[in-house]
């Protein structure tokens, strides 16, 4: 079983990621979908940590992925800072539910909780956008630009799991002791 | 749930709701604050994989070299004598303008600016250059390449400053059609279906009929961000709608391989 992972090194992935995924380049195959980091470090940490650091970490999340994107056109924000914040807290606060599965070494519950997460930050991105530019375009490329970047997390996920493992072993859990009346 | 992890949940929901309701100058100082803290890292990174990249490029052979300096030489000459000669022409246009009382025609002051990174956001296109309000470059100036109009500064921070590139569907440029009388909005899109992406011109008069192959560059219009004359876009298609013509322009600049670009300051 494993149980104890630093929360430096998520901290560290959180900012290498930051950086790192603005200079991975379009996925010609996706349609030009773009690969989101950030979402697979999230969900790393929102599964393994507690309550509490969940929910620093999604605020530290929100917050620099926020800055890093944010769309400032003609005194505009598009999609204002902390909004991020209020996505992560509530996926994060979902994700925490199938802790004991990923406790026990369930590493695709990372994977595929990675690619949701990614997939549902795009598509809120989008609706916020339409509403703001006030139109509403849905085609097949809309599509591959939301689901795309969630089938590369899903992908990217595994590794980013393996690297953890390497970097901060498991722990033996002690388990719990029987109640005894 | 606990008692401290409701409190807990609550002061995050409060942090995200403080931080949505900023108004847009302090959200603003804040991304100036962000690519300050964050510019070297993201200068080194860019760095190293140029380098790296350059490695793989740039194994050529001595003789593949040489003939390339002695190619560049001859080019560097041509172009200086180009160079002379349009400066001649510019001064006695300059003098001739001022003969039949037009005001003078000056030439950008440009910085030159390597591309860092490019956004990894799905829903807008900018990228992140090497020079900021350090270099004198501040928010709307123009940004181009020798080849055309790239886009423009919308935050500048000390050595660092992101351009929104004119394929944004929110980087609007007053344009003209060469050799008409036709002018309209140019603009990009909100989810580009094929690479390279394209840009459109909207707000042409139905009849306009322009023809695949004709060049489009900036209007110019008082007060806007871009100078005139500056290359947009070679038209791709036209379209009649229902209260308007529209045309698809393929962008002068390759998006997918900028690296150089120049930050228009003002003019000399």
């Amino acid at each position: 079983m494993t149980a104890f992972f630093p929360p430096f090194f998520v901290a560290a992935s959180l900012v290498a990621a930051l950086v790192l995924q603005d200079f991975l380049p379009p996925v010609a195959l996706l349609e030009g979908a773009r690969t989101q980091l950030v979402p697979i470090v999230f969900c790393y940490g929102a599964l393994a940590f507690p309550f509490a650091g969940m929910l620093g970490l999604a605020v530290a999340a929100g917050f620099l992925s926020d800055l890093s994107m944010l769309h400032l056109v003609d005194g505009r924000v598009e999609i204002p800072l902390g909004w991020s914040i209020l996505f992560y807290v509530l996926s994060g606060a979902v994700l925490q539910g199938f802790q004991p599965l990923f406790l026990r070494g369930r590493w695709e519950i990372h994977s595929f909780g990675s690619g949701i997460c990614t997939v549902l930050l795009l598509l809120s991105q989008y609706v916020m956008i339409s509403f703001r530019r006030e139109s509403l375009h849905l085609d097949a490329a809309v599509g591959w630009h939301i689901l795309g970047p969630g089938m590369l997390a899903v992908l990217f996920a595994p590794f980013f799991y393996l690297f953890m493992r390497l970097v901060t072993p498991p722990r033996p859990v002690p388990r719990p002791r029987r109640f005894t009346p | 749930m606990s008692k401290l992890n409701m409190i807990l949940l609550g002061v995050a929901v409060l942090i995200g709701l403080v931080l949505v309701s900023l108004p847009v100058e302090t959200v603003r100082s804040w991304q100036t604050d962000f690519l300050n803290i964050f510019s070297p890292v993201v200068e080194t990174t860019s760095t190293v994989g140029r380098q790296i990249t350059a490695v793989n490029q740039g194994l050529k052979t001595l003789d593949e070299l040489e003939r390339e300096n002695r190619e560049l030489s001859s080019q560097n000459k041509q172009l200086r004598a180009i160079n002379q000669t349009l400066r001649d022409l510019e001064a006695e246009n300059n003098r001739l303008r001022a003969a039949v009382g037009y005001r003078e025609r000056s030439v950008f002051d440009l910085v030159p600016a390597r591309v860092l990174t490019r956004d990894a956001s799905t829903w807008w296109h900018s990228v992140k250059i090497n020079r900021g309000f350090e270099d004198g470059v501040d928010g709307d100036m123009p940004v181009l390449t020798d080849v055309g109009l790239v886009g423009k500064v919308t935050t500048a921070a000390r050595s660092m400053s992101i351009v929104l590139l004119v394929t944004d569907e929110t980087c609007r440029v007053a344009a003209k059609v060469e050799g008409s009388r036709e002018q309209g909005i140019v603009s990009g899109q909100r989810v580009a279906a094929n690479a390279p992406p394209e840009l459109v011109l909207n707000f042409l008069s139905r009849n306009a009929d322009l023809k695949p192959g004709t060049k489009v560059y900036t209007a110019g219009v008082s007060g806007a961000v871009f100078p005139a004359g500056i290359f947009i876009g070679t038209v791709k298609e036209f379209r009649v709608r229902d209260l308007d013509g529209q045309a698809v322009l393929q962008p002068a600049v390759d998006f997918s391989t900028l690296e150089d670009v120049f930050v228009v300051r003002g003019s000399r």
